[in-house]
């Protein structure tokens, strides 16, 4: 309650400071996500003794020239099922006071950060998937020249609704040498990042590392068409329960190079790590207290089908690669036809190390691969057309820790959207997926009527007709005014990313109603 | 409650600050070239309105709206010149893709890099596409999500700004 009067004393503030209109600004959001269950035999979901799950963000900002503070007040009522923490109550979970100059920040409470592109610390937010690392405590930025930029940050990670139980401290120094010299035609950025965790240690084991250090170093060389960027991270010795306490040093090699030119644009990332899982707390296992961020180096995809067979970095151990290659064929020309037509590839392959100890040994154990293509071509004024192929390998035993077959597919995707009028919009999407193994097949459609720019309505199925005959169909709609949007749908959903409405969220695995809201307002 | 009493202090500090004609966040933003740009300088842009798009490279909304304001480019410029900048929230997973993707699309946009989501959460947005026209510092207008035939809304309130 203490936190309730806390807020609604935030608000009496700066209503009175709207009041005076000396120039600050109120800035905000609220974020509502609630599910009313139905009892669903067919795909196992069991009814929560509770038969409702709400998640409620509301953000508040305040900014007055230099000084910004904010809130964050979560309500779990109780959480959504497939969230991955249980949580029911509600807290001021994140509040921050902010001073801000050209060169030089200083922020107190809790703040997100990322150093490099994350491989040695990243404390971050993603609501949907139910992750917040923030840090709570100080994060000083100074850039003393124009060309060095220093951060320092103290603080203790956030635990759902607790703090992990250590203290993170970490320092980054970026140099832009462009800036020292400013006729040169290439940018060239050097990076340095320091993070130190420290975890009390009471067992028995002698010279146990309470302390766990990680450096990153990173260059990154940027040109008209072609770009290069390194990383290499090193971690020290880190025994605890997510990696069986293993005493061996982490390591990461990251290197991604891009070409551009006129209409095409090619990238090629190469990524090698071994024991890689870095957390706030020894004991924490699954997705939970990661300090840094290592991602899957593959194609997000946005369709139901193509996220069904979905990698998964493996931390332990993992060696492989991506490629992209994006084409415009300009209108006029041969490929491109009157409107102009897109191409893309995308290739993307990991397998196991063949020696634990060496980051660059290949083995012939293959973890996962995807190749897809895709072409997009607008047809005529109306009418245009999206088609997609996309073959997979998914080795099961590493990617679910299942003894299971590797499954191989291969999906196709039609996705059409017909524009039958100057605001009104028909789209309809095919999708299918085939393999032998796992569940087999599977199909889906989609069809969205859309009256830009208030309402859409949509209709869709996903079915198993390979092992298990399961339906997964889904009924909803939406209203949207300008930055407050409103969603409700019925039906069974899979979880994961799912473009529907005009927007792109990902849901979790439920059947019944979904309400959505999103605002945000700004004064 | 000290932690508190001390952030109340500050927001009752911060009220007897004088007026600010700049309502943009003071947050960093990089650019395809790796230059670091604070977004609040998009407040210097006279009286020329800037659009600002929100967006990734797996959404497909996004890129329909982006490709079809790419589309009439060209053409509205005449009507009501504007800025147009394209801010991508693609995390590390996608980020290295945003540079070859746009130039695999020959958009004629601005682009920058929001990796951690520093702006999308300084501007309150809860999901991709949210599209903003910016005027003299001051958001004028703003929409979440993306069907074919919002550019309409967007182009009206541009012109009549």
């Amino acid at each position: 309650m203490k936190q309730l009067y806390f807020l609604s004393l935030i608000l009496i503030i700066n209503t009175i400071v709207l009041g005076q209109n000396n120039g600050g600004v109120f800035s905000g959001s609220f974020d509502s996500y609630n599910q009313l269950y139905r009892k669903d035999i067919k795909i196992g979901a069991i009814l929560p003794q509770d038969k409702v799950g709400s998640n409620n963000y509301l953000k508040l900002d305040y900014k007055q020239k230099k000084f910004s503070g904010g809130v964050q007040f979560e309500a779990y009522l109780p959480s959504v099922q497939g969230f991955p923490f249980i949580a029911n109550g509600n807290k001021i979970a994140n509040k921050y006071f902010k001073y801000t100059t050209s060169n030089f920040s200083l922020q107190v409470g809790d703040f997100y950060e990322q150093f490099g592109s994350g491989l040695v610390f990243r404390a971050w937010e993603s609501r949907q998937i139910g992750i917040n690392t923030a840090l709570e405590g100080v994060n000083l930025q100074v850039a003393p020249f124009p060309f060095l930029n220093v951060k320092a940050i103290y603080g203790r990670q956030r635990k759902n609704f607790e703090y992990a139980n250590s203290n993170i401290r970490a320092i980054d120094a970026e140099i832009d040498f462009s800036k020292l010299n400013m006729s040169a035609k290439t940018r060239t950025v050097i990076g340095f990042s320091f993070v130190s965790r420290y975890q009390q240690y009471t067992g028995p084991i002698q010279n146990f590392p309470a302390t766990v250090n990680a450096t990153s170093t990173r260059l990154d060389i940027g040109g008209a068409t072609t770009s290069v960027s390194l990383e290499m991270v090193n971690k020290k010795s880190d025994p605890h329960d997510a990696n069986n306490f293993d005493k061996k040093n982490g390591k990461t090699f990251l290197a991604n190079l891009t070409f551009s030119k006129n209409n095409l644009g090619a990238t090629a990332t190469f990524r090698s790590l071994k024991n890689m899982s870095y957390r706030s707390e020894r004991e924490a296992v699954g997705s939970v207290g990661f300090m840094n961020f290592v991602p899957a180096l593959t194609k997000q995809h946005d369709y139901l089908i193509t996220n069904i067979y979905v990698y998964n970095a493996q931390r332990k151990g993992e060696i492989g690669g991506q490629t992209d290659w994006f084409y415009y064929a300009p209108k006029g020309s041969v490929l491109g036809g009157k409107y102009g037509s897109n191409f893309s590839l995308n290739y993307a392959s990991y397998s196991g190390l063949k020696n634990e100890n060496n980051i660059f040994s290949f083995s012939n154990d293959n973890y996962f691969h995807d190749l897809n293509l895709e072409w997009k071509k607008k047809l005529n004024e109306k009418l245009s057309i999206i088609l997609l192929y996309q073959n997979v390998f998914y080795n099961r035993l590493v990617i679910e820790g299942e003894p299971l077959p590797d499954v191989k597919s291969n999906a196709f995707v039609i996705n059409t959207v017909y524009k039958y009028a100057k605001k009104k919009t028909f789209r309809f999407e095919l999708q299918h997926l085939s393999t032998k193994q796992d569940k087999g097949n599977w199909a889906a459609v989609l069809t969205e009527f859309s009256f830009a720019p208030k309402f859409t309505f949509y209709l869709s199925d996903l079915y198993n007709y390979g092992v298990t005959d399961i339906h997964y169909p889904t009924v909803g709609g939406s209203y949207t005014k300008s930055g407050t949007r409103f969603g409700l749908s019925y039906g069974r959903q899979r979880a994961g990313l799912f473009c529907v409405g005009g927007v792109c969220r990902f849901v979790p695995a439920s059947s019944g109603f979904t309400a959505t809201l999103t605002t945000t307002f700004h004064k | 409650m000290m932690k508190k009493n001390y952030l109340l202090a500050a927001l009752l500090f911060s009220v007897y600050f004088t007026s600010a004609q700049n309502f943009l966040p003071d947050v960093n933003i990089k650019s395809l070239s790796g230059k670091t740009v604070s977004f609040a300088s998009f407040a210097n842009n006279n009286d020329t309105a800037i659009i600002v798009s929100l967006w990734a490279t797996w959404c497909i909304p996004c890129i329909l709206e982006l490709e079809t304001i790419s589309e009439q480019y060209e053409e509205k410029q005449k009507e009501t010149p504007f800025k147009f900048i394209a801010i991508s929230i693609d995390d590390a997973r996608t980020s290295q893709r945003v540079k070859p993707f746009v130039r695999g699309k020959g958009w004629p946009f601005e682009i920058y890099l929001d990796t951690n989501s520093d702006l999308k959460r300084a501007l309150n947005i809860n999901d991709v596409p949210h599209i903003l026209i910016i005027k003299k510092g001051e958001i004028i207008y703003q929409h979440n999500g993306y069907v074919a035939g919002n550019e309409e809304e967007l182009f009206e309130k541009l012109k009549s700004n």
